[in-house]
């Protein structure tokens, strides 16, 4: 049976040595040594992550490397020169942590426990410490909940030997804790709390304690420390890519030459080349959109050969792009350099349209607390409702790439500071201050502790998490100037209140955003506060507040029962109204000025009743009926007031007043947003077929126009006898200098014509030109368009493209996100869709996958150190 | 020489506006701040919608600049000055134009510029640490109504490309922008006074946090805190510091009668308006703009007359020197209503070969316009016996070279460009033909007024336009 065993350990041994190939897991990385010096006194590591955190054999006479190995064969200690902050300040964050390592025990006799990993002070201070003790592995790990020695310890059974053998500790936010023998699960156990009391001077260390008094003996292959928990499936990938793994560039995960491509090349190919070498151009009966068309007939692209390759036979001597600004210096030399590295090609096709925002539009900006949004939190902390004032005290918010809430732009005026220092007071006045505080605290004292403990509970509150010292200390200052000046408890509330409702947790949605340059994990109460902020438009309740204090946010299931609850509040629904709202701009609405001599009969009531039609509409398709979002384009009902629906000369308008639901499936030209006066009106009174046609484009299809358009909007030709709106469309596309782009999109609007500038139906002009609503649709990226015969067609195309889909997936997350989406969001985001469409494609599916995403659980850091 | 203001123009100027006179004797005070001889440094962008052909820029003075001529001293006007690299592909030029106007880089973003404009550029190199106490750092106003863009008609850019300062687009914001105190924190009562004062100091205090060394933010948020920290001390000033003032503090100016906001700009369709309720509001901004400056409460910004691509459908009679020079009735002459009837579409109907009267008369009402502005600024003398203009560095530009859409090149060359002396830095009294990008001539006048930062790539070789130095 003994024997058994061992030959079982030996041949896990032995794949661990041979199985090559197999990647191992990059995401969450903060450190890794793969020992791969043969000499010297220092362990570098090899993570690529910045500041790297290097280590130093004290004792270099006592171990024996190797390629790829390290013996301590006495004692000694491998430590840190300096603290490792980046490690201790990403796991306090993640409140997750693993630590895995290859390694050969001397033997198994070694106790203490003998530290194998630590990131300690001494025999009784750590944060974590993975040790041997005999024969089986101890972790112990400091939490809120456990001592400063990281007591009560986890500790596997008698399982180590004296082989290689691959040890994982890992530990997820809800504190489950598991430990990993050779890619087997050898002991789970609870390690409740947070690692946020972690402290922040100690060192890493192998091979001994801090203190040198608990020396480990035996040879390492590999160590490696993540800001996550791995899964089990991750696990296993890292054992069975083995020793010796090749380690990945772990910035990207993907090798230079990948990430060249996606960083540089595909924008480049997008920018310089799509215009014409795109899947429905293709000149030269060239399509460098796809990859399987790119290095089609082997000589456009020769991986490793530029000299051979047509592209850059081209481009490097200026003669492409034809009829435009040859490619900069820096370019052609990223080109060269992607060629001759081996023209990795990682994505199936190039879409002009995630390259549209490359710049510093989409870093990561504080984001300001929009108008709706600073309503919406006031009335969720404080009980009053401060609309009408806050609407009337603070500037509007402006719109930016297509939403109000782009976090570039919400910049602060001298007006806001006045106004949040007035609404401030006019909250408190409404408030009963009292009564408010005791929520907190039930002692109306001005003891330091007492108000300290109101501070703090009042604080995290309002401020949407728990207060640092130097907050509570300044508050507090509040409380001791108003004893000072003869002032009451009630008055000391509510002062502090004012403060924090004008500081800048309050008004701002405050995040970390340092560390080491990688994506890191949001912190539970970061992540409570994106969650609802993204669902509701609002600050977190009680409920997703105790479950970020318990870390109860780290598991996915967990976090969808959250979202379920939250999304059957009735601030979901308002929160989605206001993404409709802005996506398709109603407020337009409001500042139509049709022309009186073209349009009589127009009423600015008329624009309230589209609105209204829109909403409504939205309401019914998405949470009454809670159909797929792509449905809103052909859903055959409406909500209509009499007025309107004379206005649409729809037969048998209902009387009376109010709205009314409308089934159209006796009524096939309408049916779908883009057939409701909200939509059609932004044609102008005209009925441009440009700005409809540019609208699908932009907004529905993703769709970019590469060359400026002879001004959009702005010179619209007349009907006449005899020239229909279509007419003047079709003559601009027989215009050579024109069809290139208007190609693109005016045919796009071919299908509403039969829609006058404000929305209403007609099956001729005012001159009695028969109107038309037959065309052809081209969706970007495809290389030819579909009929459609009639609008119905035209929507029923609309509504069943993933084309569609897809960017109603891109303006959902944009809303989520606050910021304009780009090249390094694309694969999140395709993963986000794909999410949401095996769920149903609903608005309900799409925002969970939204909130269970990296865009939302994780944050690009900027470099501290 | 004691810095003067020319008070009787001042407040004939302002019209409705009455500034009561202790207090402008206490701006006038407190216009010292630079030191009783030195004379600060200033940078303002003037812009003006629409453009000024190519072709008619070769006239001189003698059609559309014509009342420019009063200055002409005290101005260099600059032709054929480029700014074809600011083109976005994919955007209209008059978006891209408008927003290269003074940062010479394409735009990122809607409401974000390629880069810094060149006032904020001069703010930093002289004012590295901030402006002293109370003043406006920065201030953005204008009188315009285009608005589907931020960057149509604001045009003061920080460092990181993000507007500067918010728009002031109604007199009586501007007013309370520059001179307004605040209600409710006013309160006599000193003990009062205390309390709230200790609310203020929590609230910086922990604005200062998010800005310093432990702050847990990034560079643009931090930045973006750090303005709003300036806001609220400039706060703080005007609602602790400037109260003795109360009780003799000037009168809001009347309300505005032209639209605002979303109305403003109805569905891209333009607005009717006469040219006396245009010129009425804009020569009140202009007015209060001048006077932030004259009394030192403002030393950088953007003034705007009129957005990129601006829709109105004018009327009214245009005297120039007491006589009628042309009658404005966009619309009735282009027999068209909504878009298609503004003065807009005077300039992609602009052709060579005709007369292009009506674009000539907007062009020459919005000079004149400009000018009113510049003039105001010449009346007040400072220490050094030269003029506000003349001591400014005032960039007067605009968006296009040429309004018709088809030729993007065409389009952004030749962009209108005018500048003041700064002090005697730069030659004035010329109209010279520069031949060159925008980019290069911004880049020579920010080194000539002692900044290192440049605008444009850092790679970029810099390509001097020496000859607009003295």
């Amino acid at each position: 049976m003994i024997k058994a065993k061992s030959i079982i350990i030996l041949l896990v041994a032995l794949v661990a040595f041979t199985v090559r190939g197999a990647e191992r897991v990059g995401s969450g990385l903060l450190v890794i040594y793969d020992f791969s010096a043969a000499q010297g006194a220092l362990v570098k590591d090899r993570s690529g992550m910045q500041p790297v955190v290097d280590l130093r054999i004290m004792n270099p006479q006592n171990v024996r490397r190797g390629k790829g190995s390290l013996e301590i064969r006495k004692n000694t200690m491998i430590r840190s020169d300096k603290v490792p902050s980046k490690i201790l300040n990403a796991i306090k964050r993640s409140n997750e942590i693993t630590i895995e390592a290859w390694v050969k025990p001397a033997n198994l006799k070694q106790d203490g426990p003998a530290r194998i990993v630590t990131l300690s002070k001494n025999s009784s201070e750590r944060n974590i410490t993975i040790g041997q003790e005999a024969a089986a592995l101890q972790a112990r790990l400091r939490t809120t909940h456990t001592s400063k020695n990281g007591m009560p310890a986890i500790s596997t059974g008698r399982n180590l030997s004296t082989r290689p053998t691959h040890i994982v500790y890992s530990r997820d936010r809800s504190g489950r804790a598991t430990v990993y023998l050779n890619g087997k699960r050898a002991k789970e156990q609870t390690v409740a709390g947070m690692m946020t009391n972690w402290d922040g001077s100690h060192h890493l260390a192998l091979g001994n304690e801090l203190s040198n008094d608990r020396p480990w003996l035996g040879t390492y292959y590999l160590v490696a420390l993540y800001n996550r928990n791995l899964s089990a499936a991750e696990v296993t990938q890292n054992f069975t890519a083995g020793i010796g793994a090749e380690i990945a560039p772990v910035a990207s995960g993907l090798s230079p030459n990948a990430h060249l491509f996606e960083s540089r090349i595909a924008p480049l190919i997008a920018k310089h080349c799509l215009e014409c070498h795109d899947s429905a151009t293709r000149k030269g009966k060239l399509d460098l959109s796809r990859r399987a068309t790119a290095f089609a007939g082997g000589e456009t692209i020769v991986p490793g050969k530029s000299a051979k390759s047509r592209i850059w036979e081209m481009v490097g001597a200026n003669k492409m792009p034809r009829k435009r600004p040859p490619l900069s210096a820096t370019e052609k030399a990223a080109l060269k350099q992607w060629v001759d590295g081996g023209a990795k090609w990682t994505i199936n096709q190039i879409d002009p349209a995630v390259y549209v925002h490359t710049g510093r539009s989409t870093q990561n900006w504080l984001r300001r607390l929009t108008v709706d949004e600073y309503i919406s939190t006031v009335r969720a902390a404080t009980g009053v409702d401060i609309a009408g004032e806050a609407r009337e005290l603070l500037p509007p918010d402006l719109r930016a790439d297509g939403f109000s809430n782009t976090a570039y732009n919400l910049n602060v005026d001298l007006k806001h500071v006045n106004a949040y220092a007035q609404l401030a007071g006019i909250i408190v006045r409404r408030m009963d201050a009292q009564k408010f505080s005791a929520r907190f605290s039930g002692k109306k004292r001005f003891t330091d502790k007492d108000m300290r403990a109101l501070i703090e509970r009042m604080g995290k509150w309002l401020l949407r998490g728990p207060l640092e010292e130097r907050e509570v200390v300044v508050y507090r200052g509040i409380t001791t100037t108003v004893v000072a000046n003869g002032g009451n408890f009630e008055e000391a509330v509510g002062l502090v209140l004012e403060a924090m409702l004008q500081s800048p947790r309050f008004v701002y949605r405050m995040e970390n955003q340092r560390g080491d340059g990688t994506v890191w994990p949001v912190n539970d109460h970061e992540l409570a506060s994106r969650i609802s902020y993204i669902i509701w438009g609002a600050p977190p309740d009680e409920a997703l507040y105790q479950a970020a204090d318990k870390g109860g946010l780290g598991e996915n299931a967990q976090l969808e029962s959250q979202v379920r609850r939250m999304l059957k509040d009735p601030r979901a629904i308002d929160r989605s109204v206001q993404f409709i709202s802005e996506w398709i701009d109603l407020d337009r609405l409001k500042n139509l000025r049709p022309s009186p001599k073209k349009f009589p009969r127009w009423t600015p009531a008329l624009a309230t009743d589209m609105r209204q039609e829109t909403i409504a509409f939205f309401k019914e398709i998405v949470w009454k009926q809670n159909r797929r979002l792509s449905d809103l384009f052909n859903a055959q009902l409406t909500f209509l007031t009499p007025r309107l629906a004379r206005h649409y000369r729809i037969p048998n308008p209902r009387a009376g007043g109010g709205v009314a639901r409308y089934d159209l499936t006796g009524i096939s030209s309408r049916g779908g947003l883009l057939t409701q006066g909200s939509l059609l009106t932004m044609g102008g009174d005209e009925a441009s077929m440009v700005s409809r046609g540019l609208f699908v484009m932009h907004d529905l299809l993703r769709g970019t126009v590469i060359d400026p358009p002879p001004d959009i909007d702005s010179t619209p030709v007349p009907s006449k006898p005899g020239l229909t709106q279509r007419g003047v469309a079709e003559d601009r596309l027989n215009n050579a200098k024109c069809s290139g782009c208007h190609r693109k999109f005016e045919p796009l609007a071919f299908g509403l014509e039969k829609f006058d500038g404000l929305g209403a139906f007609f099956d001729s002009d005012q001159f009695g030109n028969k109107l038309r609503d037959d065309g052809e649709i081209l969706f970007p990226g495809e290389a030819k368009p579909i009929a459609y015969k009639n609008s119905a067609e035209l929507m029923d195309l609309l509504a069943g493209s993933n084309r569609v889909a897809k960017s109603i997936t891109w303006k959902l997350t944009q809303f989520a996100l606050g910021r304009p989406l780009g090249p390094s969001d694309a694969r999140i985001v395709d993963k986000i869709h794909q999410t949401a469409e095996k769920n149903g494609g609903t608005y309900t599916s799409l925002i969970t996958a939204i909130v269970l995403s990296d865009l939302v659980q994780t944050t690009q850091t900027v470099i501290t150190e | 020489m004691k810095p003067t203001i020319n008070r009787r123009t001042l407040l004939k100027g302002l019209g409705s506006v009455t500034i009561g006179l202790p207090l402008l004797e206490e701006m006038v005070a407190t216009k010292a701040l630079a030191g009783p001889k030195a004379v600060p440094t200033r940078a303002f962008n003037v812009f003006f919608g629409l453009g000024i052909p190519t072709p008619l820029q070769r006239e001189g003075f003698n059609d559309v600049l014509e009342p420019l001529k009063p200055l002409g001293n005290k101005l260099l006007i600059m032709r054929n000055v480029d700014q074809v690299r600011c083109d976005v592909r994919g955007i209209n030029a008059h978006f891209d134009g408008a927003t290269g106007s003074f940062t010479a880089e394409p735009a990122q973003g809607e409401a974000k510029a390629g880069g810094p404009s060149i006032d904020q550029i001069i703010r930093h190199t002289h004012y590295p640490n901030g402006l002293p106490v109370g003043m406006v750092p920065t201030l953005n106003a204008g009188t315009f109504f285009r608005r589907s863009r931020v960057g149509r008609y604001l045009h003061s850019y920080n460092l990181d490309g993000t507007v500067a300062g918010r728009m002031q687009e109604k007199p009586r914001e501007l007013f309370d922008r520059v001179f307004g105190t605040f209600a409710g924190l006013n309160d006599t009562d000193a003990r009062r006074q205390r309390l709230k004062r200790s609310v203020l100091d929590s609230v910086v205090d922990q604005y200062r946090f998010y800005t310093g060394p432990s702050s847990p933010l990034g560079t643009p948020s931090k930045a973006r805190v750090k303005d709003h920290l300036d806001r609220i001390r400039e706060f703080e000033q005007r609602a602790f510091e400037l109260q003795r003032e109360q009780g003799k503090g000037p009168a809001l100016p009347p309300r505005s009668k032209v639209p605002h906001g979303g109305p403003a700009d109805p569905g891209g369709e333009g607005i009717d308006i006469t040219l006396e309720e245009l010129t009425t509001e804009w020569r009140l901004m202009a007015d209060l703009y001048a006077l932030a400056i004259e009394t030192d409460r403002t030393r950088f910004g953007a003034l705007t007359f009129l957005a990129a691509g601006e829709r109105i459908r004018l009327t009214g009679d245009y005297k120039y020197n007491g006589k009628t020079r042309y009658k404005f009735d966009d619309a009735s002459m282009h027999k068209r209503t909504g878009s298609a009837g503004c003065s807009h579409e005077w300039w992609h109907k602009f052709n060579e070969k005709k007369k292009n009267e009506q674009l000539r008369a907007h062009v020459h009402m919005k000079m004149n316009e400009v000018a009113y502005f510049l003039k105001r600024l010449d009346g007040t003398k400072e220490a050094n016996g030269r003029s506000i203009l003349e001591n400014s560095l005032i960039t007067i530009s605009t968006e296009s070279g040429d309004g018709r859409h088809n030729d993007v090149k065409r389009e952004l060359s030749g962009v209108f460009h005018a500048i003041t002396g700064a002090n005697g830095r730069f030659k004035t009294g010329q109209i010279m033909d520069l031949n060159a990008e925008a980019i290069d001539v911004y880049n020579t006048m920010l080194r000539t007024l002692g900044a290192k930062k440049q605008l444009g790539p850092d790679k970029r070789k810099h390509k001097p336009v020496d000859k607009i130095r003295t």
